[in-house]
């Protein structure tokens, strides 16, 4: 199913979505594969499948190490695409979005990159480092393949760009709670809250927050603010990188957080 | 041609948590920078804090042994020991008139650092430095001073602990406190405006340059030759001098120890355009686009990414694009210290180096002008370790 009439579904139900963010790779190809097929039998409604990059910076330190890792053990663009085939031949109901840097979309040709994501699977690409202004390839190409180009805010995000990203957004828009990179914190502050609100005055497109979230109480507070789901990514590699020679161990304890995460999806749904 | 762009590199890579910082930079580039008032400040700290205008100095016995007339600008000369007080005390002279706080940056040989610490402090501003593990080690000289002015040292540990990972984890800081503090960018390297702004507080270097050649030669120079990686002492040097086709210009990357995967940081031999720190530059990379290490034993050429100005000049063959390896860069050292009585900073060696290893492009009537971009005072312990041994 497409993305957007998805996540349209869910809003009409009133259940908000839940996507978790994963490097593929780390620490292994084989543990992405039981981790991706874990997030969506606990509640995960789309997959936010990241290909490693050597520079990653706007991910905090949790992701640096999880990208590093990555590419240590030889991860390449390449075997993210075919490890994404893979998996998203059995979990068909799953959308899977790519997260990847500008650099390796751009070394390997736009037409090219999406072309390959495409065909194996996912319906959206999310690329932190490239603002609208710079954009115009790859939304392009990406309407032209039927690819999903996420837009991203943040709260320093003006009202004069925050009405361009809207009028250019298709399949979500990606909202930024806080200011700064990835990564797990205890708080989030009032201006995610008012920025979900702002975001939403001028769009109807879905609305997916992330950035800090690692409890039940912080996926309530973002839904009830009015986001049709909630992100978090840090979080989980946080638990199996403390288990690094058999992650497989912490899969119950994600598990279980994926539910915790996705009740609170569902609970304070608008 | 799109804004920030330099034929197909520049741009504006950066997140969208940035943008915000980024217009707001531009617009103080275009309005306050040409403002005759910030002009007249930004000048009287050039003269009278970091002392410029710096000689042109002609240097007989080094000429002796290139064979042809050989004159050095001495940005040796400039307070804090090397061109970097240029820029500066012009971003932070900016950073106060937007009405910001705090500067913070990175630096990797101690001198982009140290300038930009000298640079807070005359401008009432707090500054934040990160800087890699093992450059802190290995300019530790620098990293005294720094702290001695009262800058805040961020050690960066991430990655191979060295500039590409410090610009890294500067931009991350950025993202999270763009509202009362200015990345005080080092070279003309990252986003738009930055590549642009660096580049116009450094052309005083070849502007000065230009009118002191002239005074005692007449006319032009043969060739102005200028080590670097982002760029900026040889753009300062360069852009005089871009629309005078008769005048060669060298541009000297780190060759390190041969060039080889992993050995070096030439990436105008090695590397190909990509998209890293904000910017499309020509960088060391992967076939999959993953950035390479650098390395090199300059830790202020050790990055793997050339500005996007310095890229299409070389791409479009206006400036030359050259390379020094490690061993010749001591040599330059060793010939320098017993020519001109001169240690040069290794970054600055690459240009010495380059000249002495190329005599047979520089003619007997020839003039050229080498950037004499840094003192080495910061390097003493590394050369004497090269000359005498451990």
């Amino acid at each position: 199913m497409d993305l957007e009439e998805m996540l349209l579904g869910l809003r009409r139900r009133r259940e908000g979505a839940f996507m978790p963010h994963v490097y593929y790779g780390d620490p292994d190809a084989s543990f992405s594969h039981r981790m991706i097929e874990t997030l969506t039998e606990s509640g995960a409604d789309l997959i936010e499948f990241g290909i490693p990059f050597s520079d990653p910076t706007a991910d905090g330190p949790t992701f640096q190490a999880a990208c590093e890792r990555a590419l240590r053990n030889g991860t390449t663009p390449s075997s993210c695409i075919r490890g994404m085939r893979e998996l998203s031949k059995r979990n068909l109901d799953t959308p899977f979005i790519v997260t990847t840097y500008y650099n390796i979309p751009y070394v390997a040709g736009v037409d090219v990159f999406l072309r390959d994501i495409k065909a194996a699977g996912a319906q959206g690409i999310i690329v932190p480092n490239l603002p609208f202004e710079e954009a115009g390839t790859l939304l392009e190409e990406g309407e032209r393949q039927g690819v999903h180009v996420i837009l991203l805010v943040a709260p320093t995000t003006t009202e004069e760009r925050l009405r361009k990203i809207a009028d250019m957004a298709s399949g979500f828009i990606y909202v930024m709670n806080v200011e700064g990179v990835t990564g797990a914190r205890d708080s989030l502050r009032d201006s995610t809250l008012r920025l979900v609100e702002r975001v939403r005055r001028h769009t109807d497109v879905p609305i997916l927050a992330g950035f800090g979230i690692s409890r039940r109480e912080q996926a309530e507070a973002v839904v009830s603010a009015g986001a049709d789901g909630v992100i978090a990514g840090s979080v989980f590699t946080k638990i199996y990188e403390a288990h690094l020679e058999d992650p497989t161990e912490a899969l119950p304890e994600i598990a279980d957080l994926v539910r915790e995460l996705k009740l609170g999806c569902i609970n304070k749904c608008k | 041609m799109k804004k920030g762009r330099y034929g197909r590199f520049g741009g504006q890579y950066v997140s969208e948590m940035l943008m915000p910082a980024l217009e707001e930079l531009e617009e103080a580039y275009e309005k306050i920078l040409p403002d005759p008032g910030f002009q007249k400040e930004y000048r009287r700290l050039l003269r009278d804090y970091a002392g410029r205008p710096t000689p042109l100095y002609h240097a007989e016995r080094l000429s002796r042994e290139v064979g042809c007339r050989v004159y050095l600008k001495r940005e040796d000369l400039v307070c804090g020991g090397s061109h970097k007080l240029n820029n500066t005390l012009g971003q932070a002279l900016l950073a106060k008139r937007m009405g910001k706080t705090r500067i913070i940056t990175e630096t990797a040989a101690g001198q982009h650092g140290l300038a930009t610490i000298m640079a807070a402090r005359v401008c009432d501003l707090e500054a934040e430095i990160f800087m890699g593990v093992k450059d802190i080690k290995r300019q530790a000289s620098n990293v005294m001073k720094m702290r001695l002015l009262g800058a805040k040292i961020t050690p960066v540990d991430i990655g191979s602990g060295v500039l590409k990972d410090a610009v890294s984890d500067t931009l991350r800081e950025w993202a999270s406190c763009s509202q009362d503090t200015l990345y005080l960018m080092g070279s003309t390297v990252g986003p738009h405006p930055f590549p642009a702004l660096v580049g116009a507080f450094q052309s005083v270097i070849g502007n000065e340059t230009r009118s002191q050649f002239h005074e005692r030669e007449g006319g032009l120079p043969d060739a102005v030759i200028a080590a670097g990686s982002g760029g900026s002492n040889a753009l300062g040097a360069f852009r005089a001098f871009l629309d005078e086709g008769d005048v060669r210009l060298y541009f000297v990357e780190g060759g390190g120890e041969s060039l080889g995967a992993e050995n070096s940081a030439a990436a105008f031999q090695l590397g190909s355009p990509g998209v890293i720190h904000g910017a499309v530059m020509q960088v060391l990379q992967d076939e999959n686009g993953q950035i390479m290490p650098s390395k090199t034993r300059s830790a202020g050429l050790n990055y793997p990414a050339r500005g996007p100005e310095i890229s299409h000049l070389c791409e479009v063959g206006r400036v030359k694009a050259c390379y020094a390896f490690d061993k010749d860069v001591f040599e330059a050292v060793k010939t320098m210290c017993r020519t001109e009585g001169l240690i040069p900073a290794l970054e600055t060696a690459h240009a010495v180096a380059y000249v002495m290893n190329h005599r047979e492009e520089f003619s007997g009537d020839d003039a050229i002008i080498i950037n004499y971009s840094g003192r080495g005072d910061k390097d003493v312990d590394a050369i004497m370790r090269y000359v005498y041994g451990s």
